[in-house]
C-alpha cells in the first residue's frame, strides 16, 4: 500500500506563497512615494517630504525617536523613516551617497570630512544633538588594579572623577609584563577617542599620534587604541582582548548589568557639558532642500525642548520609547538609568547625574563655533590634522561645517507659531561660548585662540611638530 | 496553478512502510534535540543572561508577529488618517493639491523576510544570466575553457564581505539617479550575491556541456543540424540536468551569502534583522536572532527542496 | 565499372593515453550503388571505425573515400545513419525525433508536410500509435524502430547502419531484420547500405555481399563474399539452404583463421571473448 505525501513541495511551495502574500503585498515601500507633490502644514513648502534618516543605536538618538514618536516629524510635513545603520562608516557613506537624507552623527563626523580626514565630503550641521553622555569603562581585573591607586571617600567610595594618574601604575604593570595595554573607541574621529585621549593624556599616560602614513593612531603610545564597534565592545571586554572601552549608553551600564566591567568616568567629568552628536547632512542635500532641512531642525529642536522639559519628566517615557527594538532596543532597566539622570558606576555605587543627557537647557542644540573648534584642535593634537594651522583656517573650516544661521531661522520659525520662547535661544551669540575651564585638568579652553590652547598640553602635538618629530617620552 | 500541479505529480510517493522512515524518525530526533536544546540553554548563564531555550525562542516568534500586526495596524491608521486630512482639504479648496503619501514605519519581521527572498532572486537571475551562456561556451570550447577557468578558480573563493566594498563603491559611481527604482543597499546585495553564488552554475553548466554522451552528437552531426538547431535542440537539454544541480547549489550559497552581504549593506532583510538585535543587545535580543537563524535555514531548506523539484522535472537521464 | 562508394586505401590509428592503437591499415571498399553490402566481424575489430569513415564522421590518417565521385568531407545530405544504442534524443518524443530528422533534411518542405512524413515514416514500422511516447516509455525493439524510421524518413539514398539490432534480445532481433529487409527492397529507388554486424545470420538474410574484417591490429578487409540467394529470404529457409550453409561456413572458417593469426602473434583482441552468432540459425526448426 502507498501514500502519497507531498509535505515538501506542496506545503513547502503553499507556505512561501502565503508568506510572500501577506509580507509584501499589503506594505508600501517607503522608499518609493505614490503620486503627489509635498504637502505644506505650517508656512513650510517642504520639497521632500519622505525622508530616510539614519542613527546607530546608541541612547543618543533619542530626539529622533521622540520627534517621530510624538508627531512632530509630521506635524513639519515630513514622513520619515528612521534606520538603524550598521556602525558610523556605512552611516556617513549613505548620507554622502543620498542613500539617506541625514543622520545621527559624531560631532567630529562632518568636520573631518569636510577637511578631508577619510572620506571627504561637504558635511554641514545645524543642529546639536545633545551634550555629554558617554562614559569610560574597565574591565574588572584592571578596576581591581587601580584600587590601591583611588582616593576614597569616608563611606570607601572612590572618589570622583577618577582621574587617568589611577591608571597610569596599572598600564606601567602591564609594560612591565609585556603585555599591550589596549582600549577600544567608536570611530577615529569620534567624541569618543578624543575624550578618552584627553583623560589619558591628563593624567600623563601617552594615547598615540596619528601621522599621514600611520592613520591607526598609535605612534609612541602607552595605551593602544583601536575601533571597535559598540556591540562587540562588551564581548571584547569579556574576553580580554581590551581593557577598557569609551562609549555612549547603554554600552557602560550594560557592562556593569552584566558584571563584565566598570564604568570609570563621564565625560561630564571630563568637560561639563560638551557637545557630542550632531545632525548631520550634506551641503548639497541642504542647498537642495532647504525648507525640509529647516522643517526637520524645528522637529528636533521640539524634541530637545520635550526631553528636557519640566527638569526631565519626560525621561521615563523617553527611555521606554527607546528600549523599543527598533531604536535602542536594549533592556529598558538599562536605558532607564542614564536617561533618568542616575549613573552606576561600580556595582551598588549609585551617583545622581542629572546632567548626564542634556538634550536642550544650557543651549545645548545651539551649533556653536567654538565646538567645532574645540574638535579640530584635538584633531591636530593627536596628528590626524598633519601640519600646524593658522587660528584663521580653524575658525573657517568651523563655519564651513556649522550652520547657526539655519537653527536660528528654524528657531524664529517655532517662536512665531508660539511653540518656543525667545529666551530658550542664544540669539546673541557670535558663535563662540565664554572660555570655560570645566575640564577635569583644569586647562582654559578658549575657542577664538585654538594655537594657544594646543600649547597648554603636555602630551600632544603643537606648533609645527609632527608625529616623527614631537619629543615627548 | 499549472505549476503547482506539476509540481505535486513529480513529488515521489512513499510506501507506507517507509512512513517510519520518512517521517516519523526524523521527528523523534527533532523532539530529542528539542529536549536537549531546552536542558543545555537552562544551565548555560552568559552575560547577557540564560540561552534561550526552545519556548523562549517561540515567544519571541509570537512576539515578532504580533509587532507585525501591530505596525500593520498603524499603517491603517496612518492611511486612514491621511484620507481624512486630504478629504478636509479638498472640501474646503477643491483645487488644492492632495498628496498621498505611503507610510513610512519600521519594516516588519515579515517585510524583512520578503525583501530578502526578493534581492535573492533578483541576484540569483542575475547570475544564471551571466553563468549559463558563459558556462554553455565554456563547455563547447576547450579555448574559452582555458581562458576563463583561472578567473573562476580565483574569484569562486571569494567570501562577499570582501566583494562589498568594491560593489558599494562602483555602484555608487555608476547608479546615479535622482529618482531611483531600486535603493542602493538592494542593489549592493543583490550583486554581491550574483558574484558568489554564480560559480556553481557556471562550473556545472560547463561540465554538463562538455560531457554530453557522444552519442547525442553524433546523432546531430549524422541529421547535420544547424549549429544553432544543436545548441537548442541538442546541447541545452542534455545538459539540463547539470545545469540544474548548478542552479541549485548557486540558490544555497546565494541564500547563505545575502544574509551576510544585508549585515552591511543594510538591505533591510533579514540579515540586517540579525545585525541590528545583535546591536540591540538586550535580554531578548538572542531569541529573536534565534528565529532568525531558524526562519533562514528553513526558508533555505524550502528553496532547496523547490530547486529539487524542478531538477526532477528535467531529468530526462534518470527515466532510461 | 567504379563503384558508388569507394574507400581506398584508408588508415586510421587513436591514441590511447601513451600507446598508439593502429585500428585500421590500409583498407580498400567498393561498394556499388543500390548494392548491400556488410561488412562482418567480432567486435572490436575496428568495423565502426570504418562505418564512420564512410559516413564522413571521422578522418580517416591515409587514403580517400569517394561517393559517387564526389570526396567525402562530412555527412552527406542524402545519407542516414543508425547506430547501435538507438541515440534517440530523449526529451523528445517519437515523432519529434524523426521530424527533427526531417527538418535538417528536407527544409523545402512546409513544416506541416515534414510532420506528416515523419508520421508516415513512423506508421511504416508500426509505430502509428506511440508517437508521442517519449523514449524511455518505448521498449528497445520499439526506440530501435524508431531510429530507422528516423533513417528511412529523411528518403536517403545511403545508408549506414553500425550493429542496429546488436543491443537486442535474439527474437526482437529477428522480427527487426525481417523489417528492415521490407523497408529496404519497398523503397522505389536504390539504396545503396552498408551494414555492420557480427552476426551471420544476419548478414546472410539482408545483404549482397558479405566483406568479413579480419582481425589486427591493424585490422584489414578479406575478400568480399557474394550472396546470390533470392529475395525474400527468410531465416527457415536459409537454415536449410545449401549455398547459405556454404557461405556461412565459409565466412566462420576465414574469421577465424585471421584470430588464429594475431593469436600466434601473441596480439590480444577483444573478440578473443565473444564467439560468432552462427549457432541460433541453426537450432531453429
Amino acid at each position: 500500500m502507498h501514500t502519497r505525501l507531498k509535505v515538501f513541495t506542496f506545503a513547502g511551495a503553499l507556505s512561501l506563497a502565503a508568506a510572500a502574500c501577506g509580507g509584501a503585498a499589503s506594505s508600501a515601500d517607503p522608499a518609493t512615494p505614490r503620486t503627489g507633490t509635498g504637502t505644506s502644514t505650517g508656512q513650510l513648502a517642504i520639497e521632500k517630504p519622505q525622508l530616510k534618516l539614519g542613527f546607530i543605536k546608541l541612547t543618543d538618538m533619542v530626539p529622533l525617536a521622540i520627534a517621530y514618536e510624538k508627531g512632530f516629524f509630521e506635524d513639519e510635513g515630513l514622513f520619515v523613516t528612521l534606520e538603524p545603520q550598521a556602525n558610523w562608516k556605512v552611516l556617513l557613506d549613505r548620507v554622502i551617497d543620498g542613500e539617506l537624507d541625514g543622520a545621527h552623527m559624531l560631532a567630529g563626523q562632518p568636520i573631518a570630512a569636510t577637511i578631508g580626514f577619510g572620506t571627504k565630503a561637504d558635511v554641514i550641521t545645524a543642529f546639536s544633538m545633545d551634550l555629554n553622555g558617554n562614559a569610560t569603562t574597565v574591565s574588572n581585573d584592571v578596576w581591581a588594579l587601580m584600587q590601591p591607586h583611588l582616593a576614597k571617600d569616608g563611606d570607601g567610595r572612590p572618589v570622583h572623577p577618577i582621574k587617568a594618574d589611577a591608571l597610569r601604575p596599572v598600564v606601567a604593570k602591564f609594560k612591565a609584563e609585556g603585555k599591550p595595554f589596549n582600549m577600544g573607541m567608536v570611530f577615529p574621529v569620534s567624541t569618543h577617542n578624543y575624550e578618552l585621549r584627553y583623560w589619558l593624556a591628563a593624567g600623563g599616560i601617552h594615547p598615540g599620534f596619528y601621522s599621514p602614513t600611520d592613520v591607526n593612531g598609535q605612534i609612541g603610545a602607552d595605551v593602544l587604541i583601536s575601533v571597535t564597534p559598540p556591540p562587540q565592545m562588551p564581548a571584547t571586554l569579556e574576553a580580554g582582548t581590551i581593557s577598557g572601552y569609551s562609549v555612549g549608553e547603554p554600552w557602560n551600564q550594560q557592562a556593569i548589568f552584566r558584571g563584565i566591567g566598570v564604568p570609570v568616568i563621564t565625560d561630564y567629568e571630563l568637560w561639563k557639558n560638551n557637545p557630542e552628536k550632531v545632525f548631520g547632512v550634506t551641503n548639497a542635500w541642504a542647498e537642495k532642500y532647504p525648507n525640509t532641512h529647516l522643517a526637520l531642525v524645528k522637529a528636533l529642536i521640539r524634541a530637545g525642548m520635550w526631553l528636557d522639559a519640566n527638569e526631565d519628566a519626560n525621561r521615563k517615557e523617553a527611555a521606554e520609547i527607546i528600549s523599543r527594538p527598533q531604536y535602542v532596543g536594549a533592556d529598558l532597566a538599562v536605558i532607564a538609568n542614564s536617561m533618568t539622570g542616575t549613573f552606576e558606576y561600580a556595582k551598588g555605587d549609585i551617583r545622581r547625574l542629572p546632567d548626564f543627557n542634556v538634550f536642550f537647557r544650557y543651549f545645548a542644540t545651539y551649533p556653536y563655533y567654538s565646538d567645532a573648534v574645540w574638535y579640530l584642535t584635538q584633531m591636530r593634537r593627536w596628528g590626524q590634522i598633519p601640519e600646524q594651522k593658522p587660528d584663521d583656517w580653524y575658525h573657517t573650516a568651523a563655519k564651513q561645517v556649522y550652520r547657526p544661521e539655519i537653527y536660528l531661522q528654524a528657531a524664529t520659525l517655532l517662536i512665531d507659531e508660539g511653540l518656543a520662547q525667545r529666551s530658550d535661544f542664544p540669539f546673541d551669540t557670535d558663535g563662540y561660548r565664554q572660555p570655560t575651564r570645566d575640564f577635569i585638568d583644569g586647562m582654559e579652553y578658549d575657542g577664538r585662540r585654538p594655537n594657544a590652547y594646543l600649547h597648554k598640553f603636555a602630551i600632544g602635538l603643537k606648533g609645527g611638530q609632527t608625529a616623527n618629530t614631537n619629543t615627548t617620552e | 496553478m499549472v505549476g503547482i500541479l506539476r509540481l505535486w505529480r513529480s513529488s515521489p510517493t512513499i510506501p507506507v512502510g517507509d512512513l517510519w522512515r520518512v517521517v516519523g524518525v526524523p521527528l523523534l530526533t527533532i523532539l530529542a534535540f528539542l529536549f536537549a536544546w531546552s536542558r543545555v540553554s537552562a544551565s548555560v548563564e552568559t552575560s547577557l543572561g540564560q540561552i534561550p531555550g526552545p519556548l523562549a525562542v517561540w515567544q519571541q516568534a509570537g512576539n515578532l508577529w504580533v509587532e507585525h500586526q501591530a505596525e500593520r495596524a498603524r499603517a491603517a491608521a496612518f492611511y486612514e488618517r491621511q484620507t481624512q486630512r486630504n478629504l478636509r482639504q479638498l472640501a474646503e479648496n477643491p483645487d488644492a493639491p492632495v498628496a498621498v503619501l505611503a507610510y513610512t514605519g519600521k519594516p516588519t519581521y515579515l517585510d524583512q523576510i520578503a525583501t530578502s527572498l526578493m534581492t535573492v532572486f533578483v541576484g540569483f537571475l542575475l547570475a544564471s544570466l551571466v553563468s549559463i551562456p558563459l558556462g554553455i561556451l565554456c563547455g563547447l570550447s576547450k579555448t574559452i575553457n582555458a581562458g576563463i577557468n583561472p578567473f573562476i578558480q580565483v574569484f569562486r573563493p571569494v567570501s562577499p564581505l570582501a566583494w562589498l566594498p568594491i560593489v558599494t563603491m562602483i555602484v555608487s559611481a555608476t547608479y546615479v539617479s535622482a529618482d531611483p527604482m531600486f535603493p542602493k543597499s538592494f542593489i549592493n546585495s543583490a550583486v554581491t550575491v550574483s558574484l558568489c553564488s554564480l560559480w556553481p552554475t557556471l562550473i556545472n553548466t560547463a561540465l554538463g556541456v562538455s560531457s554530453i554522451d557522444r552519442d547525442l552528437m553524433n546523432v546531430a552531426k549524422v541529421l547535420r543540424l544547424k549549429w544553432t538547431t544543436t545548441l537548442i535542440k541538442v546541447v541545452v537539454p542534455a545538459s539540463l540536468p547539470l545545469i540544474f544541480t548548478g542552479l541549485r547549489l548557486s540558490l544555497g550559497v546565494g541564500w547563505m551569502v545575502l544574509i551576510a552581504a544585508e549585515m552591511l549593506a543594510q538591505n533591510p532583510g533579514l540579515g540586517k534583522f540579525v545585525w541590528d538585535e545583535f546591536q540591540n543587545g538586550s535580554s531578548d535580543s538572542l531569541g529573536r536572532i534565534m528565529v532568525a537563524v531558524f526562519t533562514i535555514g528553513i526558508i533555505g531548506f524550502l528553496l532547496d527542496r523547490i530547486m529539487l523539484a524542478l531538477h526532477q522535472l528535467v531529468d530526462f537521464g534518470s527515466r532510461r | 565499372m567504379s563503384a558508388y562508394i569507394d574507400a581506398h586505401c584508408i588508415s586510421k590509428s587513436f591514441a590511447v593515453r601513451r600507446d598508439t592503437r593502429h585500428v585500421l591499415g590500409d583498407v580498400s571498399l567498393q561498394v556499388e550503388r543500390g548494392a548491400f553490402v556488410s561488412v562482418l566481424g567480432a567486435m572490436g575489430s575496428g568495423k565502426s571505425t570504418l562505418l564512420s569513415i564512410l559516413a564522413g564522421l571521422t578522418r580517416p590518417d591515409t587514403g580517400r573515400v569517394t561517393i559517387d565521385g564526389v570526396p567525402v568531407t562530412g555527412v552527406r545530405r542524402d545519407a542516414a545513419f543508425v547506430f547501435q544504442n538507438y541515440s534517440l534524443l530523449p526529451w523528445f518524443t517519437a515523432l519529434e525525433n524523426v521530424r527533427l530528422a526531417v527538418e535538417a533534411a528536407l527544409p523545402e518542405l512546409s513544416s506541416d508536410e515534414q510532420r506528416a512524413q515523419a508520421q508516415r515514416t513512423l506508421e511504416q514500422v508500426g509505430l502509428g500509435g506511440a508517437l508521442d511516447r517519449r523514449p524511455w516509455q518505448l521498449s528497445g525493439g520499439m526506440r530501435q524502430r524508431v531510429a530507422i524510421a528516423r533513417a528511412f524518413a529523411t528518403k536517403p539514398q545511403i545508408l549506414f547502419l553500425d550493429e542496429p539490432f546488436g543491443a537486442l534480445d535474439a527474437l526482437t532481433r529477428e522480427t527487426l531484420q525481417q523489417e528492415l529487409a521490407r523497408l529496404c527492397s519497398a523503397v522505389d529507388r536504390p539504396v545503396t547500405t552498408v551494414m555492420i554486424t557480427n552476426s551471420v545470420e544476419e548478414a546472410l538474410l539482408l545483404s549482397n555481399a558479405i566483406v568479413p574484417i579480419l582481425a589486427g591490429p591493424p585490422a584489414t578487409l578479406g575478400t568480399p563474399i557474394p550472396i546470390a540467394l533470392p529475395r525474400p529470404r527468410t531465416v527457415a529457409g536459409l537454415a536449410h539452404d545449401e549455398q547459405a550453409t556454404h557461405v556461412r561456413a565459409h565466412v566462420v572458417a576465414t574469421l577465424t583463421a585471421a584470430l588464429g593469426r594475431a593469436r600466434r602473434f601473441g596480439v590480444r583482441h577483444a573478440a578473443d571473448t565473444v564467439p560468432l552468432t552462427t549457432a541460433v540459425a541453426q537450432e531453429r526448426p
